[in-house]
């Protein structure tokens, strides 16, 4: 899905925070920032805070009672079977495919989640704004309709290099 | 860097009258009811043992990974340990209260009784002496010897870390079957009956989950008096981290040892579970599940909820009850068998620990309160979220 892009090239680390900075300053919305190595003050700018935990609990939660539901249905409802002398319906035994199960469908969900959420999986080709992103460059995407006016002057006075725009 | 702590005299005599407190406790204990007394002593000797062994179990554990963040705190646990000596004498001293809590070192009891007999060579009060002894050498030795070489890095530098992770690595290593045995041999033969081979490995770790736990009372509190100003949301996260992982420990292995034997329901194993479960003591025993697993597990799920101060002081508070409960059912039940919490309990408890705390500050006081030469402070001092 290639949408029209206003790509800003920079090449040099404090540039680009400078011009996240003012193009934050303007309510801009960046997509996207690509560089050669990871920077922890263009992450703080630009990522959010991961919601990621919050999902996880709930997936535990929901494969928690889900699985008590299960093992109840088995073997209270479907198929009684006493088993030396215990009732029926006893929970410590319960517990333990619970406690799997659970760590099982946590695990997993929040994997796919996460796949979901970024739009990776496996044998995806990598995005590339332009060949210097490995190598001394740094770009900075942002929508076309997304954009104000003034975002071309705003990332070439904070020292872009050259302004493109491309469909990414 | 930071000043040395000031030991007020105002917090000496409070300790001291504490002390006193437990005295009289004792003494009535003593005159009225002598069984449940000396159960009281080995109970409470028991708990501030745990907290010391765990103190410096983490203090080892430490050094052991070369972990950086916790750099700042070292001289806490290494004080905190101070309860082994005392622990010691107090284990010499239960001596005479042997035939009130232990089942077999009543010769009559053994005789008539097939199983007492096949344990007795080694359940017999000279190689149970002999084995208390061993395990005290080894601790205070090792305790002896970390707190030594902390010391001379304040003076000499940074020359002594290796030795510092062997020390560390050694006593580790010791503990964790030292430990185990004497867990086994004060507290699971009261039950000479019943045994469990993840009774004394459960205790291990739960010493360690304690410690913490007395060791943030104990930070929060010395940074509200303005030492440790230094510290932060990330060393708090770092604490509450190891509440939180221990709490997931402790649920699991109580929860392993109960349903092994719940799921054999064979009655040489289960007539340790039946009494706790049902009657008089069912109370403490849910509690016991609560205080230790569910509440802090649910409570420090949410890392932001869990770094907030007073969550952390009331669970540690909570956790420390839960200590107290948790070795109370493990003591109780098979030595005076009645569930009675009254004024003996609630006296040896805080004599207990007016004492601790007052040879835990002499020992803050006596040392920088920083370990001034320790080659990953710059680490932990910059340590941040």
């Amino acid at each position: 899905m290639s949408k029209k892009s206003v790509i800003g090239v920079f090449d040099d680390e404090n540039r680009v925070v400078s011009a996240i900075k003012k193009l934050k300053e303007n309510k801009v919305k960046i997509n996207d920032v690509y560089g050669p190595f990871a920077s922890h003050d263009i992450l703080s700018l630009v990522t959010k805070p991961t919601r990621l935990p919050h999902l996880a609990f709930i997936f535990g939660a929901v494969a928690a009672i889900l699985t008590f539901l299960f093992v109840y249905y088995t073997s209270v409802i479907n198929y009684p079977l006493s088993y030396g002398g215990k009732p029926t319906f006893s929970f410590p035994p319960m517990v333990v495919i619970i406690y799997l199960i659970t760590i099982l469908g946590t695990a997993t969900l929040t994997v796919f989640a996460f796949i979901g959420r970024t739009a990776m999986y496996p044998g995806k080709k990598a995005k590339m704004p332009g060949i210097g992103a490995m190598d001394d460059k740094f770009f900075v995407v942002i929508d076309q309709k997304n954009t104000v006016a003034d975002v071309e002057s705003l990332m070439r006075n904070s020292g872009a290099i050259e302004i493109r725009h491309e469909e990414f | 860097m930071e000043m040395k702590f000031q030991y007020k005299r105002s917090w000496r005599i409070l300790f001291a009258a504490l002390v006193v407190v437990g005295l009289i406790g004792i003494i009535l204990g003593f005159v009225t009811n002598p069984d449940r007394t000396w159960a009281n002593i080995l109970l409470n000797n028991y708990v501030f043992l745990m907290l010391s062994i765990g103190a410096l179990f983490f203090y080892a554990i430490q050094y052991v990974t070369n972990s950086g963040w916790s750099a700042l705190f070292q001289r806490i646990p290494l004080a905190a340990g101070i309860w082994l000596p005392i622990g010691f004498i107090i284990v010499l001293v239960l001596y005479f209260g042997m035939p009130a809590l232990y089942e077999w070192t009543d010769k009559e009891a053994v005789a008539s009784d097939e199983l007492l007999i096949y344990k007795s060579s080694y359940l017999n009060v000279t190689f149970f002496y002999i084995r208390a002894v061993f395990y005290f050498a080894l601790w205070i030795g090792f305790a002896w010897w970390m707190r030594k070489l902390s010391l001379k890095e304040d003076i000499q530098g940074t020359l002594h870390i290796e030795k510092h992770i062997t020390a560390s690595g050694a006593f580790i290593f010791a503990i964790v079957f030292t430990f185990t045995m004497a867990t086994i041999d004060w507290i699971m033969t009261i039950d000479a009956h019943w045994f469990s081979t993840l009774f004394g490995l459960k205790n291990l770790l739960a010493t360690m989950y304690y410690a913490v736990a007395f060791m943030i009372l104990l930070l929060l509190w010395l940074q509200k008096q303005g030492y440790f100003t230094i510290m932060n949301e990330a060393h708090r996260h770092d604490f509450v981290r190891y509440l939180f992982r221990f709490s997931i420990v402790w649920g699991y292995l109580w929860f392993v040892q109960f349903l092994i034997i719940w799921y054999a329901n064979i009655p040489e194993t289960t007539v340790y579970y039946k009494p706790r479960m049902s009657g008089e003591w069912s109370l403490m025993f849910y509690l016991d599940f609560a205080l230790n697993f569910a509440i802090p597990f649910l409570a420090l799920m949410n890392d932001k909820v869990a770094r907030t101060k007073t969550v952390m002081v009331v669970l540690s508070m909570l956790l420390l009850l839960g200590m107290w409960i948790s070795v109370y059912l493990q003591i109780m039940p098979g030595s005076i068998g009645k569930c009675n919490i009254g004024l003996i309990e609630i006296f040896t408890f805080i004599g207990f620990l007016g004492l601790y705390l007052y040879l835990v500050f002499i020992l803050l006081s006596k040392t920088p309160l920083i370990p001034v030469n320790h080659p990953f402070l710059e680490e932990s001092k910059h340590r941040h979220l």
